[in-house]
């Protein structure tokens, strides 16, 4: 019986969010704080010929103007490839040219507006293949002359492109010679924005002594410490990061950005604190984006609809420079065939520089984009091998003993179990062939479906840790560096402790601010892995403290430690379970009747680190990337009106084999908060470039989000195939929702309208255009 | 955040609201005439205006009238969209006024800011042009009363220092036959790819357009198509398209082939509906 483990567990934080009383990093009240603002670049790509700021550093209230040549220092995660201000040359537009530091917000504003740039204007690319053009303009002149912090990252010199992966099994020349029928089809997928309520922001002071201060809204406090520690040969342990609250990351908050302009800032002013702030607007155009994505994909199969062979190409838009993105053209080439068994592959998955604005995680880490490409072409093929799209998903389902794209042999653990959530999926969404359903003159009900998987690309030895102490009443403190941004991973790492002591999750306090002197490091909050690390490392604290328990339980009651059991708060011996010592009582050690004193005060601590992980081979892919997948299936149901092709969403149906249902209601909305953003992006969201690469009205006026009020009936289903080597048995999930959710929604609209729809997003007029095409 | 300081003014009468306007301009500063201030919010803070001052206009007590007597409805610039909603006195006005932004910004923006603003599409000016209303106007030269039509040319043409004081809608209007029909991109709370407008007198349809060009009108040529009862809906549609005053307008919202075939789709179910009594 579990006492924590797949109960409805509220969320630890839930009351101080609803109520307004939860923190964030720019709610802090504060006075004699600086601020900082930016200028950024109006043009895509040009050359800076000169920066007037004698202007701004004229008015009054401003203490320091700065600019490329303040800051030589390149940064990446990476590949060093990006300033933290333009030098000699802007790579996108909105690209931080000059920041301001003045004694408030609107006076660094005004000056901002005071700064005059000379630029004279380059040649723009806005996509991969014109990136890849013979003779394209090269955005960086030597691609390969960067630092890179990584082995596996392959720049080729004289292109466009920043790294390159390649998978191969098997012969496709000879598998493609067999087939009955063959896909071929092109992709195309422009960039959006993850759009966090909370917009990126960050402060930063040094101290008299050199210790650098950093409070940020970020996903990643320790590659904050570590990056800022390399990049200005700063000790690492002088760099204090404190992440309060962070409210919405999506991948977008991973990346250490703001943090650099704002030690910049600080360190220009003689450490004064400065926060640096930005407006929606530039949040949307400066900060990182989401990947575009161009792909070709050619899939072949027998008559019977069995896949034989795959030849996939995919050319990501990674914008101006590469943050992670090398990571994500690795993490689409893992996973690049979708879930199924695939015994000839060749795939070129290559990461391209482009004058769009950077790109960075995105929920899923590229997966959304790749499985829109796969599983469109999976239905055309459905429809050239008049099979139903869910049959042929089921047929080519892939299964124990498979190997995956960089053939790691598939058991039950590892891969879960694809078919079953295809057949629940069938039956939660009362799937019917996904044919079009005439249901009144010029109206029709369709459903499309899409299969989804990932694994994780974490760094092969990234690594997590927990710490728990006491308090005196004999509830617990558990302190990890997983930070809080609505995934609900500390309410479930509080019930993995809860588990481990047989307690009541109430008594488990979680510190929810991240403070990276006092929390032992946890690599980043990303890659939907809280539940398998840091749940590993609250695994190890909790089995160090009930040992520690123990040994004090032993010396109290006089008996052998092995005897000891330790459970509802309270230690006993299993012989004698009457004779407890309640937790409160033992937990700082005990104290006997007669005043002596037994044992000592009880610390729980565990560390974690992935093992077993490898890089891909480089001429055949060939390795182990994450410790897992998680596979599942979604279903869209689309109402289309045909004549004035506009749609709306009736319901979406997701089944996933999480393996272990932990906490069945914050897992179910967590997967359903994904649909909802998969559904969003598919549908309305890109942002819109001119020819000169200038972004088109990059504001929530104009660009639209999915909002209470739209959304579908959501059904939420899972399948529990337990993966072995994690804590419970609970795979990761939390990004998953997202993944099939455009892919979807394609087949849905492409099965209602009679059309193959090959481009995000799909908004009525991106329909009207394909079908209008069609008719001339 | 809007970066600068700037002087607030609040008047009391007309005449001291247009007498500041011309103090301030004789001490060099460029002032704006406010009642909502959603535009001017986000045009400062986008940095695209910088005024010095804020005349706001509010608290005189010809702009806040919202009143029906001797045959016309009057309503004053600084009501907001939400109050004549829910007045109900002239529905088809309160349809424009119910589908411009969302709840909390129709609680803000006021009749006079719709007209006299930058965005393009100036939806309260639809009713307005096909009821036959007057505006009256307040500036440095004084009151006058005009019908809306001559100072409405897509926008506002306003003298210096002048601004709506109120408009004035005749009673047959408030209750004729009409219809209100705006299309967007995706979203009900969006701005117009389409928006037609129809008000129907004696038997002749009045049609009113935004968003399919870059500013709203009203044409003569083409109501005499729409009311070309020998054409059929379809045709009539289509003609229409051929008769816009410019080609049709394209932005990120929507390309102008887009806005069209939406246009046509929209007056063909229109004139349907209406021939078929359903309006």
């Amino acid at each position: 019986m579990y006492k924590a483990i797949g109960k409805n567990i509220q969320r630890k934080e839930a009351w101080d969010k609803v109520t307004g009383k939860a923190r964030y990093t720019d709610d802090l009240p504060e006075t004699g704080i600086l601020s900082a603002r930016l200028l950024t670049s109006k043009y895509a790509h040009a050359r800076i010929l000169h920066i007037d700021i004698s202007e701004a550093l004229a008015l009054n209230g401003v203490k320091s103007v700065l600019t490329g040549s303040d800051c030589p220092e390149l940064f990446g995660p990476l590949v060093l490839d990006r300033p933290a201000l333009a030098r000699d040359v802007v790579r996108y537009a909105g690209e931080p040219v000059a920041m301001v530091v003045a004694k408030d917000e609107p006076t660094a504003e005004q000056a901002v507006r005071l700064i005059k740039v000379e630029y004279e204007q380059l040649p723009v690319i806005l996509t991969p293949l014109q990136a890849l053009a013979d003779g394209a303009y090269l955005i960086h002149s030597k691609t390969n002359g960067y630092r890179k912090v990584s082995t596996d990252i392959y720049p080729e010199a004289g292109t466009n492109i920043a790294s390159r992966y390649r998978m191969r099994k098997g012969d496709i020349k000879e598998a493609f010679d067999r087939c009955e029928f063959i896909v071929r089809q092109r992709f195309f997928l422009p960039p959006s924005d993850h759009l966090a309520m909370e917009v990126r922001t960050a402060r930063a002071e040094i101290s008299s002594e050199g210790t650098v201060l950093i409070t940020t809204s970020s996903q990643s406090p320790y590659a904050v410490q570590n990056q800022i520690s390399k990049a200005f040969l700063i000790p690492s342990g002088q760099i204090h990061v404190h992440v309060p609250f962070v409210g919405g990351g999506f991948g977008g908050k991973a990346p250490v950005t703001l943090e650099i302009l704002a030690v910049l800032a600080s360190r220009s002013v003689g450490g004064k604190a400065v926060r640096v702030t930005i407006p929606r607007e530039q949040d949307m155009v400066s900060a990182p984006c989401r990947i575009g994505l161009e792909a070709d994909i050619r899939i072949g199969a027998n008559k019977e609809g069995i896949i034989q062979a795959m030849e996939l190409t995919y050319f990501l838009d990674c914008g101006a420079y590469t943050d992670i993105s090398p990571y994500m053209t690795k993490a689409i080439a893992v996973d690049c065939t979708g879930p199924y068994h695939v015994e000839n592959l060749s795939c070129d998955a290559l990461c391209v520089y482009t004058n769009h604005t950077y790109a960075t995680s995105y929920r899923s880490f590229a997966r959304e984009s790749c499985t829109f490409c796969i599983e469109r072409a999976m239905d055309m093929l459905a429809r050239k091998c008049a099979l139903d799209p869910l049959e042929l998903r089921i047929k080519n389902a892939i299964r124990p003993g498979s190997l995956t794209p960089s053939q790691v042999l598939c058991t039950p653990s590892l891969t879960g179990d694809l078919t079953q959530c295809l057949n629940k999926v069938k039956l939660l969404s009362e799937w019917d062939g996904g044919n079009a359903l005439t249901i009144k003159q010029d109206t029709v009900r369709a459903k499309g479906i899409a299969c989804l998987w990932k694994t994780e690309t974490p760094p092969t030895d990234a690594v997590s840790g927990a710490l728990i102490t006491f308090n005196p009443d004999g509830s617990v403190n558990l302190i990890t560096g997983v930070v809080e941004m609505g995934s609900g991973g500390q309410t479930h790492l509080a019930q993995i402790l809860a588990e481990k002591l047989r307690i009541d999750p109430k008594q488990v306090h979680v510190v929810m601010e991240v403070d990276t002197r006092a929390a032992p490091k946890h690599w980043k909050t990303v890659a939907s892995m809280t539940e398998y690390m840091a749940g590993h490392a609250v695994v190890r604290a909790s089995d160090d403290m009930i040992e520690q328990l123990r040994i004090n339980g032993a010396q109290a009651l006089g008996c052998p430690a092995e005897e000891i059991e330790v459970a509802n708060g309270r230690v006993y011996s299993r012989k004698n379970p009457e004779n407890f010592i309640a937790f409160k009582d033992i937990v700082h050690g005990y104290k006997a009747p007669d005043g002596s004193s037994i044992g000592e005060p009880v610390l729980g601590r565990g560390g974690f680190m992935l093992k077993g992980l490898t890089a891909l081979d480089p001429q055949t892919g060939k390795g182990k990337t994450g410790p897992a997948w998680t596979l599942g299936a979604q279903v869209v149901e689309v109402e289309a009106d045909l004549k004035t092709c506009t749609y709306r969403i009736i319901s979406a149906s997701t089944v996933m084999d999480v393996g272990r249902v932990i906490n069945p209601e914050s897992m179910r909305s967590m997967v359903a908060g994904g649909m909802s953003m998969g559904i969003s992006m598919a549908s309305r969201e890109a942002f819109s470039y001119n020819s000169e690469g200038i972004p088109q009205a990059p504001n929530l006026r104009t660009y639209k989000l999915l909002h209470i009020g739209q959304e579908p009936d959501f059904r939420v289903s899972f399948v529990e195939t337990p993966e072995s080597e994690s804590p419970y048995g609970v795979r990761s999930y939390s990004e998953h929702g997202i993944i099939g959710m455009a892919a979807a929604l394609g087949n849905a609209l492409s099965a209602a309208f009679g059309a193959e729809f090959t481009s995000l997003p799909l908004t009525p007029e991106k329909l009207w255009r394909v079908l209008s095409e069609e008719n001339t | 955040m809007i970066p600068f300081d700037f002087i607030y003014c609040r008047p009391d009468s007309l005449k001291e609201a247009s007498d500041v306007y011309i103090q301030l301009r004789n001490e060099g500063k460029t002032a704006v005439y406010y009642a909502g201030g959603s535009e001017i919010i986000t045009m400062c803070r986008s940095g695209s205006i910088r005024p010095d001052a804020v005349i706001d206009i509010k608290n005189i007590p010809e702009c806040t009238v919202l009143k029906i007597d001797a045959q016309k409805l009057h309503i004053g610039a600084a009501c907001t969209l939400n109050q004549i909603k829910e007045s109900k006195f002239f529905p088809l006005l309160g349809l424009a006024c119910g589908r411009i932004a969302d709840h909390t910004n129709q609680c803000r923006i006021s009749l006079g800011g719709n007209l006299c603003g930058t965005i393009i599409y100036r939806e309260t000016s639809l009713p307005l042009m096909l009821s036959d209303a007057d505006i009256t106007l307040y500036g440095p030269e004084g009151q006058r009363t005009v019908p809306f039509l001559a100072v409405f040319n897509g926008r506002m043409q306003l003298k210096a220092g002048e601004f709506a004081v109120q408009v004035h809608i005749p009673d047959w209007a408030l209750e004729a036959r009409c219809a209100h029909i705006k299309r967007t991109a995706n979203e009900k709370i969006d701005y117009p790819l389409v928006n037609v407008t129809a008000l129907w007198k004696d038997g002749f349809m009045r049609a009113a357009f935004c968003g399919i060009c870059s500013h709203p009108f009203r044409s003569g040529q083409i109501e005499a198509v729409l009311n070309d009862r020998s054409l059929s809906c379809d045709v009539r549609a289509e003609k229409v398209l051929g008769l816009l005053p410019e080609p049709p307008y394209g932005d990120v919202e929507g390309s102008g082939k887009y806005r069209a075939f939406i246009l046509r789709n929209t007056l063909s179910s229109l004139l349907e509906d209406a021939e078929n009594g359903k309006i």
